[in-house]
């Protein structure tokens, strides 16, 4: 069977979704090592979900796996079965085969992993403890599960009004082609509502024999009678059992009372009596992540292509332009007509409105774009639970603000830096568990990874408890490695000392391991960080610990900026990397090898022209006054020499378009008010270009 | 490319002039002709690059097509225009000394050996169209947007 891409991505989502379910429930169960029902209902259930699924989407390895991993939790919900530490890494072995088996599934679409010596071992481990227990294999309910999608179609459905049905259809056994009667039964069903899912599932109905019976749920707006009256009209369809299903929003009582959901067909609408031997243990599922308050709330969505979210965005930019643009047609009606001003008062009325609608607008698109940091913080439990089981280390590890909404294009990049920081708190930071005791510190080291809006940047911490960094060791490793001189490193602060580790071709660990590489590490998280215009900083405290600091625009595509013009030409500085501007007199301007620099505040600060970095023309005359923008990221500072400075404004980046490419020394271009084109000033490019070496001049 | 047009029976160029001498480019790749306006010049970007024009919110590159094939500057006038084409998404302003009129192919002769020319470079040029003792060069855009130029650009 051939699977469209679309059902083929509907299949990936739910995947990696259970997946996220089965690492997170499983390192809760490590944890609080009891078999919490809750977190094994809810493990048991993603586990069958992905059997189901990858069943019916052919991928029989995938399927016989969780089939597997599914045994061992049916068995530690009857109790026959202890979540033993060996167990638990057996079972994190199965979900790192399962990902396997998932990246081959979407790389090449087959499964080429060999499943049998994990699946070997999941054996095992149901054996190993199964011959005490023998397994009195309850009966299994016949009410089939639903799935988390399932069951949010469900709730919509109930919400308008909706009531859902578990319609029992008996064919007749003489039935020929049973399939296609079934079909013409869920073809019925369809006009009168919509069908949510059908036992057996709906591809094996359609070609299958060998059945005589099945159920289908439907939410429907129509009665039992009517429904039972169209159904009975079908040939072939001997009997028809109707039972209208109540969905509760309360779920905590469902998880108390599971037996009194049940109603009968028989009666009226609403009403309930308890049933026990047919409970809606479906619904109860959703219990768990509901009660303990995670982020799984009903919420309807619809999947959007990203690039029609681009092109969104992009037509956005324009109004923004026109906004401005309008602004400034006002002003100028303004001065030239100052008498009668009723028209202009009006254009201006309607200009503001159009100005707020297309912020707002602005706004919701750009939320739009988002997408939680929790994407990316999701993976870390699993590994930092692995990395202190191999560096045999105890970690608390406490994860916050996983909701923050970031711009997707941040989030792509943002994974990498953050792995690096993790693992070197955990390498290099957090101490063995003996040494923290003897220095009278909890066993296990605290590592904090937060997200939070900080006014309209995003500020993730990476923070642990551990040795902290020690200024004299880094010092040390920069003479060494001959990044600064000795002299330079004696005049160095602390703090300053610290920031060292970001220069590349610094590891002031002793050893060299697979954690935490050979020093390549703080300067590739510095410059991918700043790729996405954020910036990283460092505090530290030896013996204390270590907190990075990571500050993040929200969105890519709109930034503030420093507009100035230079050479009848406007340029734009991009805001955060603007340190601050100023008036300089022409004898405040000196030379020093070569370099044209300034003292400012008793440090000296290199300066260049924009005529120079942009090899324009050299203007002749010499000025009493020149305007400098300062521009920096860390110690790390350049003044620009520009003729004029205008003032900061919001602006759309745009490209210059792919015939240009890209152009040494900017990184786009925008549109601005009057429709002039200004270009905006790549500013990390420019620092790194002319980053001159500490100037030894005596001041 | 030469043989291309030909066979299309309803093909037409736009014709344009450049250093007196007649040029044409496959009206399917023109995307717009506009008056001369203000350029805003983009530094570090060969000297045949003018700069970037907002073409109703668009930002798009402009060159100077007689830089660009080797012929002499002279002062723009009210007749110069921007020829904006498209070649496979990338778009691209040409300025041109004058556009003169668009004609359909079909009844032309097309010489595809353009040993005759030595204004510019022969590698820009796809074929020559004859009509009416008129003769009209046809650009090869693709060259004269990409060729090795392009890479040079790349490279800077």
């Amino acid at each position: 069977m051939v699977f469209s891409d679309a059902e083929m991505a509907v299949f990936l989502d739910e995947l990696e979704e259970k997946i996220q379910i089965l690492t997170d429930n499983l390192l809760l169960l490590e944890q609080s090592g009891e078999d919490d029902p809750k977190v094994l209902q809810e493990i048991f259930r993603a586990a069958h979900t992905i059997k189901g699924s990858s069943a019916v989407m052919g991928f029989t390895k995938m399927s016989s796996l969780t089939h597997e991993i599914e045994n061992i939790f049916d068995k530690m919900r009857n109790n026959e079965l202890k979540p033993t530490s060996s167990l638990i890494n057996v079972l994190f072995e199965a979900l790192d085969a399962l990902k396997i088996l998932r990246d081959e599934i979407v790389a090449e679409n087959a499964e080429k992993y060999d499943t049998t010596e994990i699946i070997a071992k999941l054996k095992e481990a149901v054996a190993g403890k199964d011959v005490s227990v023998p397994a009195p294999k309850t009966t299994q309910s016949a009410t089939e599960e639903f799935t988390a999608e399932e069951i949010e179609k469900i709730r919509e459905f109930d919400l308008k009004g909706y009531q859902l049905y578990e319609i029992k259809v008996y064919l007749d056994p003489a039935t020929v082609m049973k399939s296609v009667r079934a079909f013409i039964v869920l073809q019925q069903l369809r006009e009168l509502g919509t069908v949510i899912k059908t036992v057996p599932a709906e591809e094996l109905l359609v070609k299958s024999e060998e059945f005589s019976d099945f159920t289908v749920y439907l939410a429907s707006g129509e009665d039992v009678d009517r429904l039972q009256n169209i159904l009975l009209t079908i040939s072939e369809v001997e009997r028809v059992e109707i039972n209208p299903k109540q969905v509760e929003d309360n779920l905590e009582i469902k998880k108390e009372q599971p037996g009194e959901e049940e109603v009968k067909a028989t009666e009226v609408e609403g009403e309930k009596t308890a049933s026990p031997e047919k409970t809606l243990t479906d619904f109860k599922a959703k219990t768990p992540a509901a009660a303990s308050g995670e982020e799984k709330k009903v919420t309807q969505t619809v999947r959007v292509d990203v690039q029609k979210l681009d092109t969104l965005m992009n037509l956005v930019g324009e109004l923004v332009i026109d906004r401005t643009r309008l602004l400034s047609v006002i002003d100028k009606l303004y001065n030239i007509n100052r008498e009668n001003n009723e028209l202009v008062e009006t254009l201006a009325e309607v200009s503001s409105h159009i100005g707020q609608i297309t912020t707002d607008l602005q706004d919701v698109i750009m939320k739009a774009r988002m997408l939680p940091i929790a994407q990316v913080f999701n993976r870390f439990p699993r590994m930092v639970r692995d990395l202190a089981q191999k560096l045999n280390k105890e970690v608390e590890f406490i994860v916050e603000g996983k909701e923050t909404e970031l711009d997707r294009n941040v989030i792509e990049v943002i994974g990498d830096p953050l792995i690096h920081l993790i693992r070197n708190a955990l390498d290099h930071g957090i101490e063995p568990p003996e040494e923290r005791e003897k220095l009278g510190k909890p066993r296990a080291g605290r590592l904090r990874l937060a997200a939070a809006y900080l006014e309209n940047n995003i500020v993730i911490t990476v923070e642990d408890d551990g040795r902290g960094i020690d200024p004299n060791a880094v010092r040390r490793k920069a003479v060494e490695k001959g990044i600064i001189s000795e002299r330079e490193a004696e005049m160095l602060s602390d703090k300053e000392a610290i920031k060292l580790i970001f220069r590349s071709g610094l590891s002031t660990a002793q050893k060299v391991n697979d954690v935490s590489g050979r020093g390549v590490g703080m300067d590739i998280v510095k410059s991918q960080i700043e790729q996405i215009n954020g910036e990283v900083q460092v505090e530290s405290q030896v013996g204390k610990g270590t907190i990075f600091t990571i500050r993040l625009p929200l969105t890519l595509a709109i930034i503030r900026a420093l507009l100035v013009e230079h050479q009848g030409q406007i340029y734009a500085f991009p805001l955060n990397f603007v340190q601050e501007t100023l008036i300089a007199g022409k004898e405040e301007l000196r030379k020093v090898q070569d370099y044209d620099v300034m003292l400012l505040r008793g440090k000296v600060l290199p300066l260049i022209s924009l005529s120079n970095l942009f090899n324009l023309p050299e203007e002749q005359e010499q000025k009493e006054w020149y305007f400098v923008v300062i521009l920096g990221t860390g110690n790390h500072r350049l003044g620009v020499i520009v003729d004029n400075l205008l003032g900061e404004q919001e602006i759309v980046i745009k490209s210059l378009g792919e015939y240009l490419g890209q152009v040494k020394g900017l990184s786009g271009a925008t549109i601005l008010g009057d429709g002039r084109i200004g270009l905006i000033i790549d500013a990390r490019g420019i620092l790194q270009e002319n980053e001159i070496g500490e100037l030894n001049v005596a001041v | 490319m030469a043989e291309n047009l030909t066979n299309k029976s309803e093909a037409q160029i736009v014709i344009f002039t450049l250093n007196q001498q007649q040029y044409g480019v496959d009206i399917a790749k023109v995307y717009e002709i506009i008056r001369m306006t203000d350029i805003t010049k983009i530094p570090n970007t060969p000297y045949f690059v003018e700069g970037v024009i907002n073409l109703r919110g668009k930002i798009i590159p402009v060159i100077d097509l007689r830089k660009r094939l080797g012929m002499p500057e002279v002062e723009r006038d009210k007749a110069t225009r921007i020829i904006v084409v498209d070649v496979d998404g990338i778009t691209v302003g040409m300025i041109v000394d004058s556009v003169m009129e668009v004609f359909r192919l079909n009844d032309v002769e097309i010489e595809s050996t353009p040993s005759i020319i030595n204004d510019i470079d022969s590698a820009f040029i796809q074929g020559i169209a004859i009509k009416d003792e008129r003769m009209i060069i046809l650009l090869d855009l693709n060259r004269v947007l990409k060729g090795e130029e392009k890479e040079a650009l790349a490279n800077l």
